[in-house]
């Protein structure tokens, strides 16, 4: 008798039970934190954290690790689908990455011991295996009551003793895309870049909880918005509207990065039209001397075209620094904005590139330095904010740096801001325009130093004029000092010419990173 | 209303725009000098100058009020 065929076998009968408990599983941990919370954030215009994974990774890419997982508190089990923070693997144009996305519907991401197990595996993951991490920060912080008393605190915290080390193996990026307390906010500061949507907010911890400590009402805004981390703290590297060009941000930053530190950037086609604006590169520079202008356009003509990533745009202002390619290679810019305070180098300026600095050198990315600056700006307001230490940090990490260090006088050059802008021997190759001017300090003062004259005093202007013609380029490059004087409208061709002979050839674009331990902010 | 403060010390070099101008954002008020370096004090947005709180030649320190415009 012939066996009917319609009949399924008994492995057929069990696999499809288990694929029926499995869907169910499934799509009880994709409900996140349920229907209703969810069409609220749509309806604000905000992603879920599952569309932030989505729209941040290659189509299909995600592998997530902790699908199942749930709150290690037994009564909190069924209302916490991946504990609140979404972990797995994920393709960002084309190269791995590991992503921990805070999911706020479920328990408002707090922090708890499953969840910390996941971000710990991302970590290891990511650094044992050389990709970047991603955090998408979301988070109410630790999950209450779970952390308290000392049984909470000892079985939470403090198990983990590299939680919050940072050795630079890998780039971190990050986006904080709402309310962001607690390890959330830690991760962020970490992070080697940090992307803020308006209207987020990123603090130790809550307004309400801050309240409570100083007994008065505390703006959320105020306490950790984006205007006071891209403006004041430098905590934000970028400010922008939306989730999706957060996530967008976080795709161009990593793209000028190596996956690792143990490998070269990676190198994208030259873009049409690269360099076309420099046979009129000197309209940028205003013919006096003591005028002012913007150095992101002459940045923004000599690298290659529509790749200057500036960041940390609206923090010490004075100092410009931001990612770019030349040649197709990944560069790091460092530039003195005239614009601002006519160029001289303030606090704020010394730790931004300093901290610049230290992400260039730990990833292998060479770095071009475009001179403009009358000095550090001195005064009591400097001496207290600390300048000396400040300005020193920056010398330190200067002379630390193992990465390829072109340097470009465009015009003033004085004192002891020649030296940190790569003056003399603090860069492997040191030009300048004709316009170039360097010297000790402005011959205006000079001549009163010196001469112990007045503007109004009779010589004044013939020593001047003597002063002026020694801070000329011509006599710092007649000893060799100055190793190049070129044309404003050949900078790019000299620059991609000497980043080709400066290549890392013995060690295939890799530094030495004696930096990878420096503190994550300054 | 809103302050111009001076973003650097120095002194007052020049004023460019006087009380009751109507001002275009982007126009420059005064140029303090710095530095040995003129720099330009902007308005960000458009206004009335309803105020200019310093005379040509006054010493002024990072912060201090320079202006005042009526939005």
């Amino acid at each position: 008798m012939d066996k009917d065929t319609t009949e399924p076998s008994p492995a057929q009968t069990r696999q499809a039970r288990l694929d029926e408990d499995y869907a169910r599983r499934r799509d009880q941990a994709l409900a996140m934190g349920g229907a209703e919370k969810l069409a609220r954030r749509k309806a604000a215009g905000v992603l879920d954290a599952r569309e932030r994974v989505d729209y941040l990774c290659d189509a299909g890419s995600f592998l997530e690790s902790g699908l199942f997982s749930t709150s290690a508190n037994p009564a909190d089990r069924e209302r916490s689908p991946a504990d609140g923070k979404i972990a797995g693997f994920g393709r960002i144009q084309g190269r791995d990455a590991a992503i921990v996305a805070n999911d706020f519907t479920v328990m408002g991401a707090s922090s708890g011991a499953t969840n910390g197990r996941k971000i710990g595996h991302m970590k290891r993951v990511a650094t044992q295996r050389g990709m970047p991490l991603v955090f998408l920060g979301e988070s109410s912080g630790a999950r209450m009551p779970d952390h308290m008393g000392s049984r909470g605190m000892g079985t939470l915290l403090g198990n983990d003793g590299a939680q919050y080390q940072r050795l630079r193996e890998i780039p971190w990026a990050s986006a904080t895309l709402g309310l962001s307390y607690g390890s959330s906010s830690w991760y962020s500061v970490m992070s080697d870049f940090h992307v803020m949507r308006k209207g987020a907010v990123l603090a130790v911890s809550s307004s309400l909880l801050a309240s409570l400590a100083i007994r008065e009402e505390v703006d959320p805004q105020e306490l950790g918005g984006w205007r006071l981390h891209a403006e004041t703290t430098g905590f934000a590297d970028l400010v922008v509207d939306t989730d999706e060009e957060a996530l967008d941000a976080i795709k161009r930053f990593l793209d000028y990065l190596p996956s690792h530190h143990n490998e070269a950037p990676p190198t994208r086609a030259v873009p049409a039209g690269s360099g076309r604006g420099m046979p009129n590169i000197l309209e940028c520079l205003p013919a006096s001397r003591t005028q002012v202008y913007d150095v992101r356009k002459i940045i923004r003509t000599v690298v290659d075209e529509d790749s200057f990533f500036e960041l940390k745009a609206r923090f010490g202002k004075v100092g410009v620094t931001g990612l770019a390619r030349l040649g197709g290679k990944t560069i790091g810019v460092i530039a003195n904005n005239p614009l601002v305070k006519g160029g001289a180098l303030d606090v704020d300026a010394c730790e931004k590139i300093t901290s610049f600095l230290v992400l260039c050198d730990s990833f292998n990315i060479p770095l071009i330095f475009l001179v403009d600056t009358p000095g550090f700006v001195i005064g009591t307001e400097a001496e207290r904010r600390r300048a000396p230490g400040k300005i020193m940090n920056f010398m330190n990490a200067l002379s630390l740096v193992t990465v390829p260090k072109l340097s470009v006088v465009l015009r003033k050059s004085y004192g002891q801001a020649y030296l940190n802008m790569g003056g003399g021997r603090n860069s492997d190759e040191m030009a300048a325009w004709p316009t170039a001017e360097i010297s000790f300090m402005d011959p205006q003062f000079a001549v009163k130093v010196v001469h112990g004259l007045e503007p109004s005093d009779e010589g004044f202007e013939a020593r001047l004029a003597e002063m002026n013609r020694g801070n000329e380029v011509w006599d710092i490059a007649s000893i060799h000092a100055v190793q190049s004087v070129i044309r404003p409208q050949d900078t790019r061709d000299y620059l991609l010419r000497m980043l080709e002979v400066h290549e890392l050839r013995l060690t295939r674009g890799v530094g030495q990173h004696l930096m990878r331990a420096w503190p994550t902010s300054f | 209303m809103m302050d111009l403060k001076a973003e650097v010390t120095g002194s007052v070099w020049k004023i460019l725009a006087t009380p009751g101008q109507t001002l275009e954002a982007g126009e420059v008020v005064m140029i303090l000098e710095s530095m040995k370096m003129e720099i330009p004090v902007v308005a960000e947005h458009g206004g009335e100058l309803v105020e200019v709180c310093v005379t040509e030649t006054d010493a002024v320190a990072e912060g201090q009020v320079l202006a005042r415009i009526k939005l």
